[in-house]
């Protein structure tokens, strides 16, 4: 084991009420991968923010140590110049700018009469960009012409070129594709060779046994258990740690009675909103049943969620086709029009698209247009303490864990947050229910709530469309998978005949070879 | 305490500035004469700030305001001239001025999405541009006894002690009304909150029961005011247009997605303080007792200054009617006081420009120590 390079000694940090930092105490070594485990709201990011010096000392109790220095970060800058650089979920990088700009952001070398040098800006940036071996990205490329795996990168060689001695990754693999995540990963792997220290914060438990080295699992804003090598232990340990439970089955499936059919969609198109002549989602007919939950998957951009916010109406220039809701023809130009037929759509982006984050939980829960007219009298004056009662029973149906319904939403763990929605959308009993993304950030505890959710509507007759980047929350929950790719529907498979390649397969365009495959199989 | 304090801290600086005044004019600010002036000033723009707090929730702005002001004042007086009947003069001016303007200004922010600053920018030039050509650059005045009595009479102080009394009849009987729904709801009851605003409450109807009785009564253009006020209050309150408003303004796309017709709600906020600011003008008119094409000149930005000194957040989504109300009296009591000082009227301008700063600055370093 190499030398000790970050120590946190005894952190505790309070919040008016809570206590979000407990005596956190671990090491973190020289060229090792340390996982952070844990549900949302254990600390986690509190923790982070101690480290970066976003909570700057004095506002909490306890040491951070660097190579053994004790250091008192009174701010981000502080913190940085000693060498500890945080990769955001969210990119700090400014999209107008070059690459080279944004590496050398804040200290760009200058002449002698203090104007840029933007020769030494960009060679700087080229040999840092060469160093970390990335060949893919030039240094007089704009951000916001790169995707988001590549940004990432760039946010990594940043950091680098500060020369950063903790390199702490919070959540990176959420919004990168496959082949991304593969590629980020190799970078993670040469780091470790250049000694670097790397804390890996991630809600996926696949990456942990892949990228780590060791595991320290919070709960509660502790620490639970020792730091384990992560060759030590089993996921199922690391989720017991981090639940405080044994949480056996992650997709506790319980198929419901199937009915009849509920929703039908009828060669529905989504044309491009920008692009004249381009479609993002092309003739796709499909239907759900009574207590079926039809799970949707494929590659992001594949059309999946231009489809259902199509059939929800909340684009209704753009789309073409027919939907029935048990048999009748809908006519949805708006998505109140589709609320009051019985559709609900639970928004991939929980944030920018579905709460109102400084408002409180009443407030989400009974803002919709069917809520509002049902708890109204003719006139439209509200019956604010029917909406409080209504309100009230999600949260105890849902079990969110808040201290009144009165605080702002964004107060909220992003589980609890998700919850929220979810019981927005319940109260407005709905017959078909779309869920975009439903698990995405939020802790392995809400989850498995969720999913359980998801069974007991089924067995409600509710019809579930469920959209999810996960393969296994497909597998897992869908009692048949349609897949999607470049806009078309490629498949749809029945769940005793899914298997995770398949799945891939299709998703990425390869169906041909697997209907080839398929026949020779036949034959 | 100390959150008592924040919740209340414009009231607080009402206040304060309320005594300060009353010391250093020694006392002639304090009385009921000149505290029913000022009244009767603020209700001006007060009745612009009710609609100005709707749009600025919507996170957007209207700088046409002051122009309709003077336009509807033209108009009124003008439909009067050409014979009219005051009461049909003032429906049409509503119409004309205050609807008309303010479908015009929503349907281009609604339906273009242009922002709404662009669309009453223009839209401050041309009105003021009608209003002088309309009077033709002049003023006009009014020949008729009735017109004149609705911004100018008083309620008399009989009348006006017992409607008063019936209010703070109301918002004791309300509050503990209230309290018994909670407790039959079972919504956890803070006492001492309850108490406190109550007797606040009770203190400042006490207040106006002193200002309006003991001089001439309750001025007809404060109780079209209250009126106004308090429907706007109920609106926001307790309304679906109420809650449209503050979903659309917090986060537009969420309140898109869950249903609610962003189109109507912009539509019926633009309107609405059109509309409030041809009434604000019809009321000046009256009180003036003829109208001139410049009426109103600047009023958008008393309006919005005292949304943002109550507490409004120009971001949309966030703030109060009654923030706005405590923000315009904060600017009535500064003119009024610094006239009464003998203050030029270059320094007051100078004055209430900090003020406007000092409200935001501090709105805005204390909602950044909330979050820390």
């Amino acid at each position: 084991m190499g030398e000790a390079i970050l120590r946190m000694k005894n952190i505790v940090k309070d919040f008016p009420g809570v206590r979000a930092l407990d005596h956190v105490d671990f090491e973190a070594y020289k060229g090792e991968v340390l996982v952070l485990a844990g549900e949302n709201g254990a600390g986690k990011s509190t923790l982070m923010k101690v480290l970066s010096g976003v909570w700057a000392y004095p506002s909490y109790e306890g040491d951070i140590y660097v190579r053994g220095d004790l250091k008192r970060f009174r701010g981000t800058k502080e913190a940085e110049n000693e060498g500890v650089a945080i990769i955001h979920q969210e990119l700090n990088l400014i999209s107008e700018m070059t690459v080279a700009e944004n590496i050398s952001l804040g200290r760009q070398a200058t002449n002698k009469f203090g104007a840029i040098d933007w020769n030494l800006v960009n060679q700087k940036a080229k040999d840092i960009l060469k160093q970390l071996n990335i060949n893919n990205i030039k240094s007089t490329d704009k951000i916001k012409e790169l995707t988001v795996g590549k940004q990432q990168m760039v946010e990594i060689a940043k950091a680098l070129s500060l020369d950063a001695k903790v390199l702490v990754f919070d959540e990176p693999t959420s919004a990168l594709t496959e082949k991304e995540v593969a590629e980020l990963f190799k970078m993670i792997k040469s780091l470790k060779e250049k000694d670097v220290c790397m804390i890996y914060i991630s809600h996926k438990m696949d990456e942990f046994k892949e990228i780590g080295d060791r595991v320290a699992v919070l709960r509660d804003g502790k620490t639970i258990g020792e730091v384990t090598k992560i060759s030590d232990i089993t996921l199922d340990d690391i989720i017991a740690r981090m639940v405080g439970r044994d949480i056996k089955d992650m997709f506790p499936k319980v198929k419901a009675k199937i009915g009849e059919i509920v929703l039908e969609v009828k060669d529905f198109s989504v044309d491009h909103p920008f692009l004249v002549g381009e479609a993002m989602v092309k003739n796709v007919s499909f239907d759900v049943k009574a207590g079926e939950v039809l799970g949707i998957s494929g590659l992001m951009g594949a059309g999946r969620t231009e489809l259902v916010t199509g059939i929800f109406g909340a684009m209704p220039k753009d789309v073409e086709g027919e939907v029935y809701l048990n048999g009748e023809k809908l006519n949805i130009t708006s998505p109140e029009a589709a609320i009051k037929a019985g559709i609900a759509l639970i928004t991939e982006d929980r944030k920018a698209l579905g709460l109102f984050l400084d408002k409180s939980l009443e407030f989400n829960t009974t803002t919709t247009s069917k809520m509002l007219d049902d708890n109204s009298n003719r006139i439209g004056i509200l019956n604010q303490l029917t909406g409080r009662g209504i309100t009230e029973k999600y949260v105890k149906e849902l079990k969110v864990k808040t201290p009144s319904i009165d605080v702002s939403v964004g107060t909220l763990s992003g589980g609890n947050q998700q919850k929220v929605i979810i019981g927005k959308w319940l109260a407005t009993a709905p017959k078909v229910l779309i869920l975009d993304e439903p698990t995405r950030g939020i802790d392995v505890g809400a989850k498995t709530e969720i999913y359980r959710l998801i069974n007991k509507l089924a067995a409600e007759g509710v019809a579930i469309i469920m959209i999810s980047s996960e393969l296994p929350e497909i597998m897992g929950m869908s009692d048949r998978i349609m897949v999607m790719c470049e806009g078309e529907k490629v498949a749809d498979i029945p769940r005793e005949k899914a298997t995770k390649e398949k799945v891939i397969a299709y998703a990425t365009g390869n169906f041909r070879e697997e209907k080839m495959n398929e026949k020779n199989l036949e034959k | 305490m100390k959150k008592i304090l924040k919740n209340n801290a414009t009231l607080i600086a009402l206040i304060a500035i309320g005594v300060l005044l009353t010391f250093l004019t020694k006392g002639s600010f304090f009385t009921s004469r000149n505290l029913t002036n000022v009244v009767r000033q603020v209700t001006i723009v007060g009745v612009i700030a009710v609609g100005m707090t709707m749009v600025i929730l919507l996170g957007g702005i209207d700088l046409s305001v002051g122009s309709i002001v003077g336009l509807s004042a033209i108009t009124v007086t003008l439909l009067m001239e050409k014979g009219v009947s005051v009461w049909l003069a003032i429906i049409l001016t509503i119409l004309l001025t205050g609807v008309l303007i303010g479908v015009w200004n929503g349907f281009l922010v609604a339906k273009y999405k242009i922002p709404a600053f662009i669309i009453t920018l223009g839209m401050m030039t041309i009105a003021r541009g009608l209003a002088l050509t309309f009077s033709k650059g002049g003023s006009v005045p009014v020949k008729n006894n009735l017109f004149p009595r609705i911004g100018g009479a008083y309620i008399s102080p009989g009348t006006s002690a017992i409607i008063i009394a019936i209010v703070l009849g109301i918002v004791i009987y309300s509050t503990f009304s209230g309290m018994k729904k909670k407790v039959k709801y079972g919504i956890e009851l803070e006492k001492t909150k309850e108490m406190m605003s109550l007797v606040a409450k009770i203190i400042g109807v006490l207040f106006m029961f002193w200002v309006f009785v003991t001089y001439k009564g309750i001025p007809s253009p404060v109780a079209i005011f209250t009126v106004i006020a308090l429907l706007g209050v109920f609106l926001l309150r307790n309304t679906k247009m109420g809650r449209n408003i503050y979903a659309t303004g917090g986060n537009e796309e969420a309140a898109r997605l869950s249903g609610i017709n962003i189109f109507k709600v912009n539509m019926f906020v633009f309107t609405i303080v059109s509309a409030l600011s041809s009434v604000s003008g019809i009321i000046l008119a009256s009180r003036l007792n003829g109208a001139s094409p410049n009426l109103g000149n600047m009023f958008e930005l008393d309006a919005i200054a005292s949304v943002v000194i109550g507490g409004t957040s120009l971001n949309g989504g966030s703030g109060t009617i009654t923030g706005t109300i405590i923000g315009a009296f904060i600017i009535g009591i500064l003119n009024n006081g610094m006239s009464l000082l003998g203050v030029p009227s270059f320094y007051q301008l100078i004055v209430k420009g900090a003020i406007i700063i000092i409200a935001v600055w501090f709105d805005v370093v204390s909602k950044n120590k909330k979050v820390a």
